[in-house]
């Protein structure tokens, strides 16, 4: 199958839709975390718009031993500040962190700071989630003029509830045997997710049709990392005679795997909801991640799995040893591929992925 | 200026190496009568553990420890035989690397991991790893980034006082231990002693000449490190406090003959001391560190639990980065300071991250010159020393021309 024209065009070049967006006098709240809750955003008749790493180098003003991946970014957010209304920064690892103090000194758009616990699932922590998203709506409100109502929350719950089901359903069906959907074709569309108007986005999702009769190579892979935007770092697996059944990515399953569910009040159920979801690397408790992983084996009949791991990215990095230790216990090969800038690097990454799966197809 | 053959030190500092040893051989006392170890993160709250009769290990002091007195690279080697990239905290590869080689040296193996997320976010990256590998209870805290002082008193403090309350209980039931709020206050009483004796003396480095160097104020922090709550932190807090304010009613510096004033940024860099004693054979004397500074904290012992959550919160670099500026500058003015040397690095990303836009804000406040060089705190083979010499060289030359 393929994909709508304007959904792989957003995918090659997600900023081209800023100016849209600015052109239209939509304005863009840009977020760099799927921890953010774009439900607010979208309450207060506001556009999110992840910030990726592409189209971007490292920023001069982090050292050379910063993940390049946040120091991109940071690069991104300066090179597009015209188009952001304002900035939302959530406390995933250490370089999001100072990213906010650096923009702090170096960008006027309104700066929000979201304090995500980093030992998420206990209720002390959800409280304290939810009194974060509390400042974050009231910071909305105050910057940008508006009243977020209960109707208007509840329904932009109930637009992103079904955006991450839609995402979910194409998943689920590579548990079957008898559907593959690329792998490529289904990050296109998770991030075309997170920068598309959702109601349109879940539009054009809806009308998609998919078939069973795919090519793909025969070995299944599990992928685990961070966000990863530069979708050859996927497609060069596929290339090489694998199959992505699964993944544990920010910018894969992380994002879309649960729903936010009826709570005591809105504003709880949304905590809940970004509390309980599958922990990132970055967040804990560490069993919870590993045991999504196990689930995201089996379920999916993983043969191998590929850690994509940049080359300064502390929480992948301890980890990648962890992950390595269970899989080696449950006897399923593991790839850690590190690397600090894929496109410059692509080459030396696709000989290693195509001896890994070359070595499980044996 | 001629070098000096030793390191120029205080008499006060000098008992350091002392008060380790005694404080590791109590540490083994305490298992040997079965009381719990904690292994903690620096900026968990001692006197809590204190209070709950629980021993505090830092493997973090662990860590410079081994850099300092050059035995760290085996553990380093492990922890990377093992999978952990050597891009990784060089505290945590050498407290990994201690534990996989089976920790057969001066720290005693925990019964209890603790941390909380203040520092860094590595902290809560390393004690799960330390859980995976060990097998121990675990808790782990979180002291949310302080954006405006308001936090120091709305939910987020009550949060973390609530984390506190929960720490207890964990203690309490995986170890049947009972909380003693008589021992809280006395040894929130102490700690608060010993953190006003050293915020005392730093502040007697506002003379000059300076009278408390670089190599002081590296050695003088441990009793803040794990001995917070102790007699022996508050007598040696004393001791060091006397000897420096006699130096300075002589009128004495650390060095002879002081050119220039400098502010020191970072954690030091363990294996390398004899920087610092370069730059005093130049005449160049650190006057200031915020991470010295750090380790005073003032506690109110009639609001124990409170002042406690307050002081995990408020640790250095947990407070947002125009307070931390501010604090910068002030003491830019009040110590009269020449110079700021940047220490980049690579372990501690929450520290070198923004320091590029720090000493934007210093040169552009007081046109402050600044060396930013780059190595690891403890890790040696990322310490290149020649090229950094000959760039302290390059910058002692252009603060001479001022």
């Amino acid at each position: 199958m393929k994909l709508p024209r304007n959904i792989r065009s957003i995918c090659e070049t997600p900023t081209a839709l800023l100016s849209e967006y600015n052109d239209s006098g939509i304005k863009v709240i840009g977020y760099t975390c799927s921890y953010v809750p774009e439900e607010l955003i979208l309450s207060a008749g506001l556009q999110p718009y992840r910030i990726p790493n592409i189209g971007a180098n490292v920023s001069s003003l982090t050292p050379s031993f910063i993940c390049p991946f946040a120091s991109a970014i940071l690069e991104n957010i300066l090179r597009l500040r015209d188009f952001f209304h304002g900035i939302v920064i959530a406390h995933t690892c250490d370089p999001m962190w100072r990213l906010y103090d650096i923009l702090k000194k170096k960008i006027d758009v309104p700066l929000f700071f979201l304090r995500v616990p980093h030992d998420t699932q206990n209720e002390l922590s959800i409280s304290f989630l939810e009194m974060e998203f509390v400042r974050f709506k009231k910071f909305l409100e105050e910057k940008f003029r508006v009243k977020i109502s209960g109707k208007a929350l509840s329904n932009s719950i109930r637009l992103c509830n079904e955006s991450r089901s839609l995402l979910k359903n194409i998943y689920l069906l590579n548990s079957d045997s008898k559907y593959k959907i690329d792998a490529s074709i289904r990050f296109q569309l998770v991030l075309a997710g997170m920068w598309m108007p959702k109601l349109d986005f879940n539009e054009q999702v809806k009308a998609l049709e998919f078939n069973s009769d795919e090519k793909h190579g025969n070995v299944r892979l599990h992928v685990n990392g961070t966000a990863i935007y530069d979708l050859n770092l996927i497609s060069i697996m596929e290339e090489a005679g694998g199959f992505v059944a699964s993944d544990d990515l920010c910018t894969g399953s992380r994002y879309f795997w649960s729903n936010v569910e009826k709570g005591s009040s809105l504003m709880s159920a949304l905590a809940h909801r970004y509390a309980s979801r599958t922990p990132c690397p970055s967040h804990g408790p560490l069993n919870h991640r590993l045991d999504y992983i196990k689930l995201m084996v089996r379920k999916f009949n993983v043969q191998g799995v590929v850690t994509l791991s940049g080359r300064f990215c502390d929480p992948i990095l301890y980890d990648s040893v962890h992950i390595r230790n269970m899989l080696t216990e449950m006897d399923i090969p593991v790839a850690v591929i590190d690397y600090e800038r894929p496109s410059q690097e692509i080459n030396r990454i696709k000989t290693r992925i195509e001896a890994f799966i070359e070595s499980i197809g044996d | 200026m001629c070098p000096q053959k030793r390191e120029r030190i205080l008499q006060t500092t000098r008992k350091i190496g002392d008060l380790i040893i005694e404080y590791f051989s109590k540490a083994w006392d305490s298992q040997a009568q079965n009381k719990p170890i904690a292994w903690i993160t620096v900026f968990t709250p001692v006197e809590l553990l204190r209070a709950l009769d629980i021993y505090p290990v830092a493997p973090e002091h662990y860590g410079a420890m081994c850099s300092a007195r050059g035995f760290i690279l085996n553990y380093l080697e492990e922890a990377e035989r093992r999978g952990y990239s050597q891009n990784l905290c060089s505290y945590s590869r050498c407290c990994l690397g201690y534990v996989l080689s089976g920790m057969n040296g001066i720290m005693p193996p925990p019964d209890f991991l603790v941390t909380f997320r203040n520092s860094c976010d590595v902290y809560v990256k390393w004690w799960q790893s330390l859980h995976r590998h060990l097998e121990v209870p675990l808790f782990v805290g979180e002291a949310p980034y302080v954006l405006t002082l308001e936090d120091l008193e709305n939910y987020v403090l009550d949060y973390v006082i609530k984390q506190l309350e929960q720490l207890i209980g964990m203690a309490e039931e995986k170890f049947g231990l009972k909380f003693d709020m008589e021992r809280l206050v006395n040894a929130v009483k102490l700690s608060d002693e010993a953190s006003k004796l050293w915020l005392e003396t730093l502040k007697l480095r506002k003379a000059k000449p300076c009278p408390l160097g670089g190599r002081d104020s590296a050695s003088d922090i441990f009793p803040l490190v794990v001995m917070q709550g102790t007699e022996e932190a508050v007598k040696f807090y004393e001791e060091l406090y006397g000897e420096v304010q006699e130096k300075v009613s002589r009128n004495e510096g650390i060095i002879e003959n002081e050119k220039f004033r400098l502010l020191f940024d970072g954690i030091w860099p363990w294996h390398a001391f004899d920087l610092i004693k370069y730059f005093e054979d130049k005449g160049a004397v650190f006057v200031y560190e915020p991470y010295s500074e750090a380790w005073g904290y003032r506690l109110n012992p009639s609001k124990p639990l409170e002042s406690i959550a307050r002081k995990v919160l408020a640790m250095g670099l947990n407070i947002d980065i125009d307070l931390r500026i501010e604090k910068f500058l002030k003491h830019i003015k009040e110590f009269q300071i020449d110079g700021a040397v940047l220490f980049s690095n690579r372990s501690c990303k929450t520290w070198s991250a923004p320091q590029l836009v720090t000493a934007e804000v210093l040169n552009r406040k007081f046109e402050v010159p600044f060396l930013l060089f780059e190595a690891d705190m403890a890790d040696p083979r990322q310490y290149s020393e020649a090229q950094i010499k000959n760039r302290v060289d390059a910058f002692l030359e252009v603060l001479g021309e001022i």
